[in-house]
This record gives C-alpha cells, structure tokens and sequence, in this order.
C-alpha cells in the first residue's frame, strides 16, 4: 500500500480564471490556484502581474471573464453573498473608521459579517491577540499608526471566524517589527486552519510564511513552488528567473525612455 | 443589514470632526436668524405702532376732515420678519385718497439701505445659502472617501447588498444632519415666546411647513452631494463638482430665469406707463381750460351762493376728467399687469428647475413674502379705499381726491370753537395675509417640488451606487 496523504477540501480555488479588461489588456490568463485548509499560499509578482485582480475576483468587486473563483466550493461571482460568508479579508493600507474606536470598528465589522453576539470581552481578546494593548481600545483610529490600524484589520479578519483568508498586500508599508507580529499571527491562523491567500511583493515574508508561493508574471503563473521545494533555494533568484522576461521588458522601456530624453 | 448601515452612519457624522464644527456653526446661525427675525419683528412692530398713534395725533390736531392726510400701513407679523421674501422691497405706507390711484411708498430700504446691499439674514438665507453648502460640505466624499479609505472594499468583503448599503448610508446621513439641524431650530422656536413674539397656532403651522420645506430642501443637496461622490473616484473632484452645481442652483439659474423671462416677455417699464398716464391727464385739464375761462354764474345767482355753484361746476368738471382718466390709467396698469404677470410666471416657471427656487418660493409663499403680497396689501388699501371715500363724502362732502380742494372761510357771525376729530369715526384699516389654507396650496406646488428632487437625486444616488467600482 503507498503512502499517501489525504489533502484537505479546497476552501480557496481559482480554476482557470482569466479576465481580459474592456480596453483588451489581459489582467489574468488562465490562472489556477488551490488552497487548502490550514494552507499559506503567497501570490508573489510586480505591480499589474494579476494578484490584486485575483483577489477582486474571488471577493465579487470584478467579473472574471472566464473562469470560475470559487469559496468554500460556493462560486464567488454567481453567489456572492453566500460566498462570502466564509472569507474574511485584509487589506493593504487598512484605514478603517478614523472617527471610530477601535472597538466600534470590530463591533460593526463583527456584525457586518454576521456575528452579532460578540461581546466586549471578545472584541478585547482579538485585540490583545493582535498585539495592541489596552489603552488603545477606545481610542479613535485617527490616532492610531499604520501598524497599528493593520493590527485593527487582522482582528476583524480574526472575529469574522471565516474558514478562509484573502490578504491583499498585508505588510506594505509595515516596519519590521511590525511584519514580524504579523507574520506570527498568519501562522496562528493557518495552524488554527484557515485557508489563506496572500497577494504580496515581500519575497523575504513569503518564503518565511508561505507552504505554496506562486509568481504571476502578465497574469499568468509562471511559477508554483511549495514550501519543500523552496528549501536551500534563493527564492529571490528564483523570482529574478522567472520575472526575467518581464524585468528585461521593463529595462528595454527604461533605456527607450531615457534615449528619447537624451534625443530631445 | 440597512439598520446596521444606517447607525454607523449616524455615529460617523456625529462623532466627527466636520460635523461638530458645522453643527455648531448652523447652530449659531439659525439660533441667530431666530432671534433677528424676532428683533426685527419687534422694532418693525414699535415702528408701525409709533407710526400709527402718530396718524391719530395728526387727525386729532386737525378741526376739519378736509384737512386730514390720511396714511395706511402694512402691519407686520412674525413670520414675515423670519423669512423676508419681499417684505423690504415694497412700500410699507400708502398715502389714502378717497379716488384714484394709489402707490406704496418706503420701504425698509429706504430706511436702511445697507440692508439692500447685504440684506437680512433670515431663515430662507441660512437654509438657502448656508445649509446647502454644509449638505456639498459633509457629503461629497460619502462614498469615493470611504473608497479611499479602503473602507468601502471591507464592507463589501462581507456578505452585503450594495441596495442595502447606500439605502442605509443615505438614510442615516439624511436623519443624522436633519435631526442635528432640528435641534437649535426648535431651540430658536423655543427663544420666540421668551424674546415676546407670540405666534398664533396659523403662524406655528406656516412655520412647520417652512421648516419641512427647508429640511427637504437640504435633503436634496444631501443627494446631490452623495450622486455626485457615487458617480466620481477622487474626493477632490466630487466637491469641486459640487461647488459648481451649488453655484449653478443657487446663485446662476434663479436670476437667469428673470433675464430669459425679461427676454422673451416685454413689460413696459414703469416710467412708461407714467408719462402716458401724465400726457392723458394734462390732455384732459388742457380740454377742460377753455371750459373753465368761460365759466359763468347763471343768471340771477346770489353773490352769498356764488362760491357754491362754482365749486360745483368745478367738482363736476374734475369728477367728469377724473372718471375718464380713471378709465385710462385701469386699462394701462392692466396691460401692465398681466404683462408682468406673465413675466413673472415665465420666470419662475424657469427657475423652478433648480430647488433653490423652489424653496424659496415655498418658504414665501407659507410667510406671506412672496411676490402676491404687494398685490393682497394693494388689494386691501383699494378695498379700504372705497370706505374710506364713502366716510370722506359724508364728512366734506367730496371725497377726497388729491389736487384741488377750496377751503371757504367766513368771517363774522358767532365764532364757535371746532371740535377736534376724533381718529375712531374713521373706519379701520385691516391687512390679513393669505389665510394657511391659500398659502399652503400656493406653497405645496413648491413643496411637491423639493420631495420630488429629493427622490429623483436619491434615486440617482441609488443607482451610481449600484454601477460604483468598488475596488
């Protein structure tokens, strides 16, 4: 008898997932993506790869124009309020409600999402798990930093109590300290069993944190490693290799514009 | 999930900074209107008062009724201090004569003529000018803000309708402001009866239906605010949007509609018409000269009873040119009339398009401001003119008219001394403004108006929303 794992339903699932924009640009090409539960999956690629895309298909705001994003099994895009009931999002640049605590942010959050029986002491414990302390429950989020607003994000994603994950560019503009708590509390959630799906450009974070780390290059997966594969590899070369065609595409720009600059 | 929307809302305007500044400014302001409107009405009532017992002192000075200058006044009242509409700009005083024309003359202006220039600060200012600019002020970034903010992305990662997120965000912004508006409102009704104005329950009524008309007139620049911030990405651009549909409704269309209606109906201009009306009647004194030169006492006349035919060949002659320029100046000033009133219903018909007339006019029309009030004040001085010709007729035995008048005075005989006249034998006159029944028809037509934008910008707030990129 062999040895074989029994893997876990997909709780996130691209198959096949194009989208052309009406202008004809190509964001996305045939993109196919699983995630299972208690799985990191880390979308690694430059600014207009389709990873920012992918997100806004699986959470409705865009149509694929083929493909299918589906959620839990449930189809993103033909029930999208079923759908997402059981995905709860971060993403880059949280500002949340400046004018609101950050209890009653995670109080109209919870129950934007469906929990409505929360607690004071609940909304507490999210924000002692994501690291803030106590004087800062009741204050507004105007006066909050950026990590600190982030952290905000997370315990909201935490109190929706969805099976899966979507973070859209979650450590952009955080300090290292900062990413370090996050990177912590990601692999709380996924060891608790969430399915997440991470869009980033950090490949340092991706490495550390990610069991599958795919890169989108043009809307396309050029690349799908898992966290065995990446093991004694320099991720960042690897990224370097497959973007290559993308970076030389980008230096070739770079040095007509320059000639044209020089010319006038 | 409309609930949850709608008291997040509230608590988003209430807690910010935005509001609690604005409040407190629209607080001051209407607090403010209140208690000038109430100033107002006091020392405009004083004024009238003083004007009124000074009528009597002159009559009462007087021995004879053919000495009397008699003047009638608008009285004011209350409401018409809180939303002025025209109330400055006509005459308040109407000198009487018992036949002929008459002209009202000083208005407030007159008085005050800063006032023409800056004009009051009424009611249908602070909501015309200022509140709707606080609703472009407060709403414009209701919806690409909260885009910007990635708010809007975290909202909809839930399972949200987009019907029962702007339905709630419109009703929460409209009950949120509208209530903190109602606040120092029903304070300033409160001040009314303290600073001593006393509103009948007619006037209380007029007052509540201005205030609705107000708070729908506010409501559709809510909606416009929230159309404009559904149908754009950048704040920036939405509010300067907004700036310029505010500045198009309040300040360009209401007075282009007067110069497009001033185009397209011709009134002759007043000086016009007065020219004719003086060429008519010295036309006629001319035809009546040789009349007068030739004029002989009829044979046999007694010297005592001499003054007495002539005076009444010259009351018939007079009676007679007087009757024809009657007739003439009826039909001119109804030509002009109706022309005007064309005019004026050309004009307001146009500017009806943007709300900001359409409160105003609903606000004027609920005071007893509106353009008709000349026309009932005219009414009424006509209708007393006619009393008071009749009691004229019975005390002097003319009635009155301006011009001539020949006093005989005898001497010899025994002198008795003359009783002063006494002010109350002349009959009273009395001004009503438009009973609420006629003002709220006239001011529900406007009314109508305001919830019918409110809905039709509601709805268009309601369907950029559905078509919004929510990324």
């Amino acid at each position: 008898m062999e040895n074989s794992t029994i893997k876990a339903a997909p709780l996130l699932e691209a198959i096949n997932l194009t989208k052309v924009y009406e202008d004809g640009v190509k964001a996305l090409n045939a993109l196919n993506v699983t995630v299972r539960e208690g799985e990191i999956y880390a979308m690694l690629g430059g600014n207009g790869a389709g990873k920012t895309t992918t997100i806004n298909i699986f959470l409705d705001f865009i149509q694929p124009t083929s493909g299918q994003a589906l959620i839990h099994g449930v189809n993103a895009n033909e029930l999208p309020l079923e759908a997402k009931k059981h995905v709860a999002f971060v993403s880059e640049n949280v500002q949340l409600y400046p004018n609101f605590t950050a209890m009653q942010n995670l109080d109209f959050f919870a129950r934007l999402g469906g929990k409505s029986n929360y607690k004071r002491s609940d909304y507490e414990n999210a924000l002692i798990r994501v690291g803030l302390q106590s004087d800062a429950f009741d204050k507004k989020l105007k006066d909050f930093s950026k990590g600190m607003r982030q952290k905000c994000g997370i315990a909201i994603a935490i109190l929706k109590d969805a099976p899966a994950i979507l973070l859209d560019e979650p450590t952009s503009g955080l300090d290292p300290k900062a990413g370090k708590e996050f990177t912590r509390l990601i692999g709380e959630l996924r060891d608790e069993g969430k399915a997440i799906l991470m869009s980033t450009h950090d490949i340092f974070r991706a490495k550390e944190i990610a069991d599958f780390v795919g890169i989108l290059n043009n809307g396309e997966l050029v690349a799908e490693k898992t966290r065995a594969e990446l093991e004694g590899v320099n991720l960042e070369d690897l990224y370097v290799e497959y973007m290559a065609g993308y970076m030389d595409e980008m230096a070739e720009t770079g040095s007509s514009l320059a000639n044209n600059l020089s010319e006038t | 999930m409309f609930k949850l929307i709608f008291l997040k809302e509230l608590r988003d305007i209430i807690q910010s900074s935005r509001f609690t500044i604005s409040f407190a400014v629209c607080s001051v302001l209407i607090i403010l209107a209140f208690v000038m409107g109430a100033q107002n009405y006091l020392a405009s009532k004083a004024q009238y008062d003083a004007a009124i017992q000074e009528n009597r002192n002159q009559i009462e000075a007087n021995t004879d009724w053919v000495m009397v200058e008699h003047s009638i006044m608008l009285p004011p009242q209350p409401l018409m201090t809180l939303v002025n509409g025209v109330l400055n700009d006509i005459g308040r005083n109407i000198s009487m004569s018992g036949r002929g024309e008459l002209r009202s003359e000083n208005t407030r202006f007159n008085d005050e003529p800063i006032f023409a220039v800056f004009r009051f600060m009424d009611l249908e200012f602070i909501f015309g000018i200022i509140l709707s600019l606080f609703a472009i002020i407060f709403a414009y970034d209701a919806i690409n803000g909260e885009k910007n903010r990635g708010t809007l992305k975290l909202c909809f990662a839930n399972p949200i309708s987009r019907a029962g997120y702007i339905g709630g965000k419109l009703a929460g912004s409209f009950v949120g402001l509208s209530v903190a508006l109602l606040i120092p409102i029903l304070i300033g009704c409160a001040l009314l009866p303290v600073l001593g104005v006393q509103l009948s329950a007619d006037e209380w009524l007029r007052l509540a239906l201005i205030l609705i008309a107000g708070i729908a007139y506010f409501g559709v620049f809510l909606a416009i605010a929230i159309t404009i911030s559904a149908s754009t990405v950048k704040p920036s651009n939405a509010f300067l949007i907004g700036l310029v549909v505010w500045i198009f409704a309040v300040l360009i269309v209401p007075r282009t509609s007067v110069l497009i209606s001033g185009r397209i109906v011709d009134v002759p201009n007043v000086d016009e018409i007065t020219a004719q009306k003086n060429r008519y009647r010295t036309q006629l004194f001319d035809e009546d000269r040789p009349k007068m030169s030739n004029f002989q006492l009829p044979e046999g006349t007694e010297m005592e009873d001499a003054m007495g035919v002539f005076q009444s060949f010259m009351s018939d002659l007079s009676a007679t040119r007087q009757e024809k320029i009657d007739l003439f100046n009826a039909r001119l000033n109804e030509q002009y009339t109706n022309k005007k009133r064309q005019q004026e219903r050309l004009a307001l018909s146009l500017s009806r398009i943007s709300p900001s007339s359409a409160f105003t006019l609903a606000a004027t029309e609920l005071a007893g401001t509106s353009l008709t009030l000349q026309n009932h004040f005219m009414d009424a001085a006509y209708t007393y003119q006619e009393s008071y010709a009749d009691f004229m007729n019975e005390k002097t035995g003319s009635n009155r008219s301006s011009g001539f008048r020949m006093v005989m005075i005898t001497t010899g005989g025994v002198e008795e001394e003359p009783e002063p006249l006494d002010p109350d034998e002349l009959p009273q006159f009395t001004f009503k403004s438009q009973d609420i029944s006629s003002a709220a028809r006239a001011g529900m037509v406007d009314l109508s108006l305001l919830i019918l934008f409110n809905l039709v910008f509601f709805g268009g707030a309601f369907r950029a929303f559905l078509n919004y990129d929510l990324r």
